[in-house]
């Protein structure tokens, strides 16, 4: 099985989500190296589809967005709206022959929250399955 | 303002399939405003086919650029110096700025990313209705500043139909019938006798009648 550290994933996150401050930042940074990039947003509303495919086009094997919990967003609609953005973005996958799994939401949970490195960790988990991103520049 | 939806991937990647050096040319205007060609959408275009092409290891070269207008000649000569480049342009243009790029640049082959549609007013985030057919012959002040014949169903000039219900069209009842809007805002103003004048058919030479439209004004001219 590919591990995770031969996959690249670019992590955009609302700065809401738990334990998501500088230094758990830092420390995940630390234990993933160069397998992770992450990116703290004010709100997953803030997200948009041409962030992810960049992403992907240019250094990630896949490109994930963490939420606030449905009905949690201090913005009101924020998740909502991120989560529309990654419909589209994974269509545009689709249309271009690339699995569009290799984007991805993760909504969080309320009643059972999860912290940033949590989550990070259970998306690995999940594009591990995939591997390589075939539209990355090889080499 | 001109509203525009993009093509389907597959169509535009059969069009650009002969073209090495492709330029994907975006239009910062009516086409942005409609989220359809602006520098985001441009952007999301040129990373996708660029992430195609790698997949069938292709060797293509697509970059993008974004200028203010496509339909203006003093915005379309800032591409001179890198239009050498390119043996293509994508445009994301609507068919005016398509077109006006390609005559401008009539030795590179140009191709329209975008289906152009209507006239249209950004409703709502997400939402472009038309309103206008740019008729040549504005007749809004009798119909209360609501156009029956791009907001009517049936185009009609001496409505109603009588068929709306609850203020809906009979046709399709997700659109609001454009004949109770005329009433209510002549009611509104105090100028329902409009109305009262028959209105004849729409005089359609004033729109295409002499072919292609044409607009002179000396005084803009050098």
């Amino acid at each position: 099985m590919i591990t995770e550290q031969q996959l690249t994933l670019a992590l955009f996150y609302c700065q809401n989500v738990p334990k998501s401050g500088e230094e758990d930042r830092q420390a995940l940074e630390e234990e993933f190296g160069k397998s992770i990039r992450l990116f703290p947003i004010p709100c997953s509303g803030r997200l948009d589809p041409v962030h992810l495919l960049k992403a992907l086009e240019r250094f990630a094997d896949a490109a994930f967005i963490i939420t606030c919990p449905e009905g949690a967003c201090r913005y009101f609609e924020g998740n909502h709206r991120a989560k529309k953005r990654v419909e589209r973005t994974k269509k545009i996958l689709s249309d271009i022959g690339l699995e569009p799994e290799r984007a991805g939401i993760i909504i969080g949970s309320k009643e059972a929250p999860k912290t940033l490195a949590e989550i990070a960790k259970e998306i690995f988990k999940k594009i591990s399955q995939m591997g390589p991103s075939p539209a990355l520049k090889q080499g | 303002m001109i509203t525009a939806e993009q093509k389907p991937i597959d169509e535009i990647r059969g069009m650009i399939a002969p073209y090495k050096r492709i330029l994907v040319l975006g239009c910062a205007s009516c086409v942005a405003e409609c989220a359809a060609g602006g520098e985001k959408e441009t952007a999301m275009l040129a990373s996708a086919l660029r992430m195609a092409a790698r997949m069938e290891k292709q060797e293509v070269e697509i970059e993008e650029k974004t200028i203010d207008r496509q339909c203006v000649n003093e915005f379309i000569v800032l591409l001179d110096d890198i239009i050498d480049k390119y043996d293509a342009i994508l445009s994301l243009g609507c068919g005016a700025g398509v077109q006006a790029v390609g005559d401008m640049f009539p030795e590179i082959p140009i191709i329209p990313a975008l289906n152009t549609e209507f006239l249209g007013e950004t409703k709502s985030q997400g939402l472009w209705v038309e309103n206008c057919l740019g008729c040549g012959d504005c007749m809004l002040y009798y119909f209360g500043g609501v156009c029956p014949l791009a907001r009517c169903s049936k185009q009609l000039f001496n409505g109603p139909c009588g068929g709306s219900v609850n203020g809906k069209c009979e046709i399709n009842p997700d659109l609001d019938c454009a004949w109770q809007l005329i009433i209510d805002r002549l009611s509104t103003f105090g100028a329902l006798d409009r109305l009262e004048e028959v209105y004849p058919p729409k005089d359609w030479s004033k729109k295409q009648g002499s072919g292609p439209r044409k607009i002179i004004r000396e005084d803009q001219q050098r």
